[in-house]
This record gives C-alpha cells, sequence and structure tokens, in this order.
C-alpha cells in the first residue's frame, strides 16, 4: 500500500508543480501548486453536457479509462514486497490495461461524430501503436539483465554495480522518460497548452466531456504521470538506503522529474505533426539499443 | 452413440425431400445429434488417456475408425460449439432468403453446412491417411458449396472457383507428404509420418505439410483466398469458416509438430517468422479495408500469424531444450485457437447483423448504429476488446502465455535465441497497438458517430433469436478471461499428451500461479468499474445533465461529412507502410475553368502486394503467353493430320537415338 500512497502523494503536487516552473520561466507568479486539483474538484460537482450524437459508449468512456489507470498503479512497486499485484510478465498487464483504457477514451471521441475528435482519436491510437513497442522492449531488456520479469523483481534485482550498468541506467531512464511525456501526451509530441483544435492530441479527444467525465478523466491523466515517474524513480533509487530516507528521495525526485518537465516544455517547441511519427520511433530504437548493451555486459555475443 | 452419428450424416439427406419451413429444424436437429454424439466422446478422451470408435464404414484401405485423443477432443468441441452457434444464427439469418431461393438451394445449403460440420469432426478424428484425406477433401468441397451461396452474382462465383482450386493446391501438397512418408516406411498415416521423422531428416516433409495445411490456416503468402472468400459468404459460413476451419490447418500442423524430432531449430524459426509476417502483415492490410467482413477476414490472418508465433517459439523451446518456453508458447498457441473461434465468428455473425439491418457492410456508409442497433453493437464491442487482447477478455490470456515463455527464456538465451525472442516480442506488441488502431477503426466507423450516408431506410435492431449465438459465445469469452487457471490448465494437460512431453508440476504451478493473478485483476478490474459506475449515476443524480450539439470550434451546422472516415483514419498509418500495400486514390482535382463543378467522386484502394507479387504476376505472366500457343489451333484439318505425325516422327528418332 505504500507504493499507492506514495503515488497518491505524488500526484497531488506534480501537475501544480509543472504549471508553477512553467509560469516561473515566463515571467509570471504563476497558479498555486494546489490549482489544478481544485479546478479537478470543481468539476467533479459539475452538471455535464451530453453531444445529442454520443451514446452508452460515451458514457462509459471515462469511468473505464479511470479504472484502467487506477488498477495499474496497483502494479507499481516502491519497496520489497509492496506492490499489491506482482507475478511473472505484470507489466505486460500493465500496460494491456493501459491499451483497454485507450481503446475506450479513443472510441468516446469518435461517439460524437465531431471532425476534430475523429483526428484526435486517430493521433492518439497511431501515437500509442509506437510507443508501446519502447516501454515493452526497455522493460524485456531489464527482465534480460535481470532475469526476472515482474516490476518488482527487476526493481530489486537492478544494481548497479559496474561502469557499463551505468549505461543501462542512463539509456532507461532517457527512454522511461521519453515514454512518460509521450503517454501522457505533453511536449514536444502534444502541447496540452495549445488553443488550435487542428494541432492536439489528447486535449481534442476529450472536447465534449464535461463534469464529471472530464473530472475523471483528468484526474487519470494526472495519476498516469506519476505511474510512469515512479517506475523512472524505482530504476534510480538505491536500495541500499533507509526506508525513510528513500521515501524522502523519492518525493524529492517526483519534485524534479515535474520541476524538470515545466523547465523542458517552457524552452521546447512542439514537434510539426508530421515528424512525431519518427520522434516517437526513436524512442524505440534508443530502447534497442539498450538491447545491445545488455547482450555485451552479459557476454551473449 | 456410433449409430447416432452415422444416422446424423444419413438422415441429412432427407432434407432435400422435405417442404420448406421442414429443412431447418431437421438440420439442427442433425446437428444436435453430431455435437451430442462427439461431444460425449470428446469428454471421455479427455477424462482417459483417449479412446478409438470404429464407425462400421470402410474405405479401399481398411475400416473408418475415429482416434480422438485430447488434441483432437479439444478441437472437436470447439467445432461443435461454433458450429452449433453458427446454425442457431443461420435461422434467423436465412430468413430473408427463404422466399427468394428455390428450395433446392437451400436444402444444398442447409445439407453442405451439416456436412461441413461432420467432415471436420472427422478431419480431427481420422489417423489413416486416406481417410483423413477424404475428409479433408469433404470439408473443402461443402465449404465451397457454402461459399457460393449467393452464386447468382459472378463476382461471387468467381471467388468460389478461386477458393476450390486452391484448396487443391492445399490437398495436392497434404498427399504428396502423406505419399512421401508412405514409400520410405510403407504406412499411409499418421504413424507412417512418426516413422518418417524418426528416421529421416524432418525440414522437408515439415514444410510439405506445412504449406499444404498453411493453406487452409491461411499463413501468408499462402492467405490470398480468405480475404475473398469471407466477404462472399454469407455470415454464419464465414463465421464459422474463419473460426473454426482454418483451425484445421492448424490441427494438421499441431499434429506433425507433435512429432517432430530434429531440425527444430530451422523449422521453428521458419514457423515464427511466417508467423510474425503473417501476424503484422495481416493487421496492416485489416487497417486499410473500407469492407467490413474482409477486415476480419485480413484479422483471422493476423490470429493465424499470432497462432504461428506460438507454435514458432514452441518449437524453438523444445530445440534449446527449455521445457518451459516449449510448453508456454504451444498453450498460447492452442488456446489461442479456442480464443480466436469464440471472438472471430462472434464478430462475424454481428457483422452479419450488421448486413441483415442495413444491407451493407462497407464502413463508408456506416455509422451511428448504435443507437438503433445497441445489443449488436454491444456484442461487437465485445469481440472488438477480445480481439485486440485487451484484458478482462480471453484474447489476452492466450497472448500473455506467449509473453511469458518469451520473458521466462530471455535471461538464459543465446545471442540469436535472444534477437529471436525480442523479435517476436516486438511483433507481438505491434500487433497489439495495430489491433487497438484496427479495431478503433472498425468499431468507431460502423457503429459510432453519425450515418456517413444519406439514410434512405429505417435501421432496427434485429430479431432476438440471432442475438442468442452472441450471448453464449461472449459469456465463454468473459469466462476464459476470469477463469484463466483452469484453461491454461487444460491446454498443459492437451500438450502433456504430445510425444516426448511431460510438463513438470513447476511448470504447472507457475502458469496456474500468473494466471490466478491475471483473472483476479480482472475481477478487481470489474468490480472498481462497476462502482466508478454507481458513484457516478449518484454523482449526475444530483447536477443538471443536459444534452447538446457536439462541439463543433463554434461552427455547428456540420454534418456527417465532418466526420472521420475509414481512408482517413487510416492515412496517418498508410504513410509509414507505404511501401508494403499497393495503395491506389483515383481523383481528379478541380480544374481553373470549372466556375460550376460538377460533383466529384474519390475512391481508394488497397490491393493486396503480397498476393500481387507471389500469385498474380506468375498467373498474368501465364495469361499474356498462353495463349500464343493458340496459333496452333488453326481449325485446317490437314495441320490437325500432321501434328501426330510430327509428334510419332520425333518418338520415332527418339527411339532411334536410344534417348528413351
Amino acid at each position: 500500500m505504500l507504493s499507492l500512497t506514495l503515488i497518491l502523494v505524488a500526484s497531488i503536487y506534480f501537475p501544480g508543480i509543472i504549471a508553477k516552473v512553467k509560469a516561473l520561466t515566463s515571467g509570471r507568479k504563476g497558479p498555486g501548486i494546489l490549482q489544478p486539483w481544485h479546478d479537478i474538484f470543481r468539476l467533479f460537482k459539475k452538471g455535464s453536457v451530453y453531444s445529442t450524437s454520443s451514446s452508452f459508449v460515451f458514457q462509459i468512456g471515462a469511468v473505464i479509462y479511470f479504472s484502467s489507470v487506477l488498477v495499474a498503479a496497483l502494479f507499481i512497486p516502491f519497496e520489497e514486497n509492496d506492490a499489491l499485484f506482482s507475478f511473472t510478465g505484470d507489466f505486460i498487464l500493465f500496460s494491456y490495461l493501459l491499451g483497454l483504457g485507450r481503446f475506450l477514451i479513443i472510441l468516446s471521441a469518435l461517439d460524437v461524430s465531431s471532425g476534430f475528435e475523429g483526428m484526435g482519436a486517430n493521433r492518439e491510437a497511431f501515437y500509442s501503436l509506437l510507443i508501446e513497442p519502447a516501454f515493452f522492449i526497455m522493460f524485456s531488456a531489464l527482465a534480460m539483465f535481470t532475469g526476472y520479469s515482474s516490476f518488482h523483481d527487476i526493481f530489486v534485482n537492478l544494481h548497479y554495480d559496474n561502469y557499463f550498468s551505468i549505461m543501462i541506467a542512463v539509456i532507461a531512464g532517457y527512454v522511461l522518460a521519453n515514454i512518460t511525456l509521450v503517454e501522457t501526451s505533453r511536449l514536444p509530441v502534444d502541447d496540452p497548452l495549445t488553443h488550435l483544435e487542428l494541432t492536439m492530441v489528447h486535449e481534442v479527444m476529450v472536447l465534449d466531456h464535461s463534469g464529471f467525465d472530464l473530472a475523471l478523466i483528468k484526474t487519470a491523466t494526472n495519476l498516469k504521470f506519476v505511474l510512469f515517474s515512479t517506475l523512472s524513480a524505482n530504476c534510480l533509487i538505491p536500495q541500499a538506503l533507509a526506508l525513510w530516507e528513500r521515501i524522502a528521495i523519492f518525493l524529492v525526485l517526483q519534485i524534479a522529474f515535474a520541476a524538470g518537465i515545466g523547465w523542458f516544455e517552457s524552452f521546447r517547441a512542439r514537434n510539426k505533426m508530421a515528424m512525431n511519427a519518427q520522434y516517437i520511433l526513436s524512442v524505440s530504437a534508443v530502447a534497442m539499443v539498450l538491447i545491445f548493451v545488455i547482450i555485451i555486459i552479459k557476454n551473449r555475443i | 452413440m456410433v449409430t447416432v452419428f452415422n444416422l446424423a450424416l444419413l438422415i441429412s439427406f432427407g432434407v432435400f425431400f422435405l417442404p420448406k419451413k421442414w429443412k431447418y429444424p431437421l438440420c439442427v436437429i442433425l446437428h444436435v445429434f453430431l455435437v451430442a454424439s462427439t461431444t460425449s466422446w470428446a469428454i471421455q478422451a479427455f477424462t482417459t488417456d483417449g479412446l478409438s470408435i470404429p464407425l462400421g464404414i470402410s474405405t479401399w484401405s481398411g475400416p473408418i475408425t475415429m482416434v480422438i485423443d485430447r488434441l483432437s477432443a479439444y478441437f472437436i468441441l470447439i467445432i461443435n460449439l461454433i458450429c452449433l452457434c453458427g446454425i442457431l444464427y443461420a435461422g434467423g439469418y436465412l430468413k430473408p432468403y427463404m422466399s427468394k431461393k428455390r428450395a433446392v438451394f437451400i436444402s444444398l445449403h442447409l445439407f453442405s453446412f451439416l456436412w461441413l460440420h461432420g467432415a471436420m469432426l472427422l478431419v480431427t478424428t481420422m489417423r489413416d491417411g486416406i481417410a483423413f484425406l477424404l475428409a479433408w477433401e469433404l470439408m473443402s468441397l461443402f465449404s465451397f458449396i457454402l461459399v457460393i451461396f449467393e452464386g447468382q452474382k459472378e463476382s461471387t462465383l468467381k471467388t468460389g472457383i478461386n477458393y476450390l482450386l486452391q484448396m487443391h493446391f492445399g490437398f495436392a501438397l497434404i498427399m504428396i507428404g502423406f505419399l512421401i512418408a508412405d514409400n520410405q516406411t510403407g504406412h499411409l498415416s499418421f504413424d507412417g509420418v512418426a516413422s518418417y521423422f524418426s528416421t529421416k531428416k524432418n525440414i522437408l516433409l515439415f514444410l510439405i505439410f506445412f504449406a499444404g495445411f498453411g493453406i487452409k490456416a491461411g499463413f501468408i503468402p499462402l492467405h490470398s483466398w480468405l480475404p475473398r472468400a469471407h466477404p462472399a459468404a454469407p455470415s454464419h459460413v464465414s463465421g464459422v469458416m474463419s473460426g473454426v476451419m482454418i483451425k484445421m490447418g492448424i490441427y494438421g500442423i499441431f499434429r506433425v509438430v507433435s512429432l517432430l524430432q530434429d531440425n527444430l531449430m530451422a523449422i521453428g524459426t521458419i514457423v515464427l517468422v511466417i508467423g510474425i509476417v503473417s501476424g503484422l502483415m495481416g493487421v496492416i492490410m485489416a487497417i486499410m479495408q473500407h469492407d467490413l467482413k474482409k477486415l476480419l477476414a485480413y484479422h483471422s490472418i493476423e490470429n493465424i500469424g499470432i497462432i504461428g508465433m506460438g507454435l514458432g517459439i514452441g518449437i524453438l523451446g523444445k530445440a534449446v531444450n527449455d521445457e518451459t518456453l516449449m510448453i508456454l508458447g504451444l498453450a498460447g498457441a492452442l488456446l489461442h485457437n479456442l480464443n480466436h473461434a469464440l471472438f472471430k465468428s462472434l464478430l462475424f455473425f454481428t457483422a452479419g447483423n450488421v448486413y441483415y439491418a442495413t444491407h451493407t457492410v462497407n464502413m463508408d456508409s456506416l455509422g451511428g448504429l448504435v443507437k438503433n442497433m445497441r445489443y449488436t453493437s454491444i456484442a461487437f464491442l465485445v469481440g472488438a476488446l477480445a480481439i485486440s487482447g485487451i484484458p478482462p477478455f480471453n484474447g489476452f490470456i492466450s497472448e500473455f502465455l506467449i509473453y511469458s515463455g518469451i520473458l521466462h527464456h530471455l535471461p538464459l538465451a543465446d545471442f540469436s535465441m535472444s534477437l529471436v525472442s525480442i523479435g517476436t516480442l516486438l511483433g507481438l506488441v505491434l500487433i497489439g497497438g495495430l489491433c487497438i488502431y484496427c479495431f478503433s477503426k472498425a468499431f468507431g466507423m460502423s457503429f459510432l458517430g453519425t450515418r456517413r450516408s444519406e439514410i434512405t431506410q429505417q435501421v432496427d435492431e434485429v430479431p432476438k433469436g440471432m442475438l442468442v449465438p452472441a450471448v453464449v459465445l461472449i459469456g465463454l469469452i468473459l469466462s476464459i478471461g476470469l477463469r484463466a487457471p483452469f484453461f491454461g490448465g487444460l491446454m498443459v494437460d492437451i500438450l502433456g499428451q504430445f510425444p516426448g512431453i511431460n510438463p513438470s508440476n513447476l511448470i504447472r504451478e507457475e502458469i496456474s500461479r500468473s494466471l490466478t493473478m491475471t483473472s483476479n485483476i480482472h475481477i478487481l478490474l470489474i468490480v472498481i468499474i462497476a462502482a466508478l459506475v454507481l458513484l457516478r449515476v449518484w454523482a449526475q443524480s444530483r447536477v443538471k445533465v443536459a444534452t447538446g450539439p457536439t462541439w463543433g470550434c463554434g461552427y455547428s451546422a456540420g454534418d456527417f461529412r465532418h466526420q472521420y472516415t475509414p481512408t482517413s483514419y487510416a492515412d496517418s498509418l498508410r504513410q509509414i507502410v507505404d511501401p508494403l500495400i499497393d495503395y491506389q486514390r483515383n481523383y481528379k482535382s478541380f480544374t481553373e475553368r470549372e466556375i460550376f463543378p460538377p460533383p466529384k467522386t474519390f475512391h481508394t484502394e488497397s490491393k493486396d502486394l503480397i498476393e500481387e507479387k507471389t500469385i498474380l504476376s506468375w498467373v498474368n505472366l501465364l495469361t499474356k503467353y498462353l495463349p500464343r500457343a493458340g496459333v496452333a489451333q488453326s481449325g485446317l484439318i490437314n495441320h490437325y493430320l500432321i501434328y501426330p505425325m510430327v509428334f510419332l516422327l520425333i518418338l520415332g528418332l527418339l527411339t532411334f537415338l536410344n534417348v528413351i
């Protein structure tokens, strides 16, 4: 339960920090750290407007999206024996669960018969198709390195005891960071603050969601963010430290990660839409490098 | 029970002599006869080690005996289930045809459906070569008759003949395989094949069988009949053909694989690579289709590819002596047979519902059906999620078994096996992602949004009877997802009967442990969703809920033409897979002089590049050059008299020169 608590705690300040850092770098004072959650809670209490062309799929889409992310969160370990679910190959189920949510949110977008939302749905399906290999290659590389194939066992057995294995940490960190950005629709693939529907990916899919459903979607997106950053943190936190030290490192790492994203987004422009496919595929290519590094370390050639 | 089985096949001739309205009920009863007798045998085969049942009929090679081991029993259960669902579905689907078609065509159709069922049961139980080949031929013939049900259309008839020819090519290959084994060992049977494998090199004979069975199964590049025949056939037939008949090819491959002795590394790699190619190309081609049934047909190729991948890594596992990899791979492939049978027939039946209600399966003119056909769309949605391998449904379980096999092997693998494993993993992941892309398109374009053409008639939900098979299939799909350890254990039991495979308790426990966790998580997921739905209902009962037009950035005069279409949805993918497909686009843009332009049409089409390169290019060469030989057919009697004369002269000359 510790990891779930930490994920929830981190997700409270994570989106706020990104917004704050972006505001500060552009010379504004910016909203408070808790403003994003304040908005979400207000949404939960609001009424909804449904498109006349929508159906039951639209009604259940947001709920299933949120549930899938919530269940996926139960897979993430923090400490030994901590993840609620841990078994051989659990990262496959983790990824496919996120797939369930994605499928339903795409269908909800297609349900309202709008050209814009169709566009967003199409891009979401396309980009997630391209990013999934990176996630799988990376974790099967780590499985190859450690000899285990569940999140928990992989992280427990991930020791950086020689110079080669530091390379693994660097590459894995890079790949995971990029996966996080693509999966949560941030720059440089998608800009959540863009004002033009034609250039949106995730935001344009949820144009017609309102009230309770929109709040669920926003909550899920925030959770998803922390899910992936927790995975990165698990790669980085040394096992030898005491529990409170690790928790402290974890929370600081999350702040650093959020601030890093805010900083990165302040200075990076969004990719041209047509460039996105190439950019995302390059992440998988880097993940392939990880495989070869491990093959070399393990003397398989 | 033998009498029941034989009687059912015998009475089936009576269909021709009954009045029209009694034909269908009789057929249902006969199907139940077949199902009852063979299911009882199959269950016996599972509880005992296997049984053999003489049917009391003989061919020239001896009496026909059904030999049922667990592998046969498993396939018998799949066949019975899907055929029963098929005939139940046919009752509603054929109703509009009952008055249009002549009685003899109806009887022929129903008769063939029953015999297809019987022939498939025979295929799975015959061990003798002659009897097996006879059953195989019966299966091809009757499925041909079923495909050309709407043979008044020229295209359907052409498709049917194409199908028949390809099936016979496969038949010839299987026959050659048996004959080679017979020639070397003296047994024209699977036992002969087994003893051939234990003495000679395996790879050649295996490849012959693999090609022969592969045509039926639809492995790329032997797949070209599939995307033609499935759309041409009526939906209950496509459901049965795609659900179980192509699995007979897989059954044959499994039977042969269970006998393999050496060359395992090469054989495994070949099967694996063909599996990956079939999986990826199948789903990419599926995404490019506009025709819902053609899309589903290409998905059959994709799923056969996944089965091939499971088989391939299973064989490789045997080659590198990794028992876990072998069992997980083969179990995944085996379970995927059942899974694919369930969701593919469900999808074809629901596509049939769409055709029944709207008279089209062209996604360009569908859309918005969810409002009028609520139950059909729920069924299709479940099928779409299941086929994309999404939890909590069954497709995930079999893919998960294959994944876990690979993950288990990765830390132990040498260099080449690491690359092979990563390649397979990558293939599976890409197929999974492409499936989501494809089925969000298929479901979104046909059922969601608003209708993509001018509505000419009211669309209504199909009669309740046509939804009964869907309910049964959805129940099974969910039960595999939620009771995965049971089905996983069943697969290991079946594999335990293969020669040379003794699953240890360790493997059983490992499979059961991860599948139990998976199923529990599936249940938890459903509970959480249900709880959230209730919470949502409660939350919305306290606030104002309104309906309004879709947000269109301030522009609300748009109509159905503003929606994404199947072509535009597929376009982003098409740009990166362009070299793999033959995409054609027909559009003339406006010229400067057109002040009042007339209506324009826009047409896109994706042709099957592999079919064109492998089959059509040769056929086109033949059709181009063979007519030149027609010069000889001059119509003059004196020319025709010269030909035998020349022939005799050459013969004489060759004899004189001692050449022959």
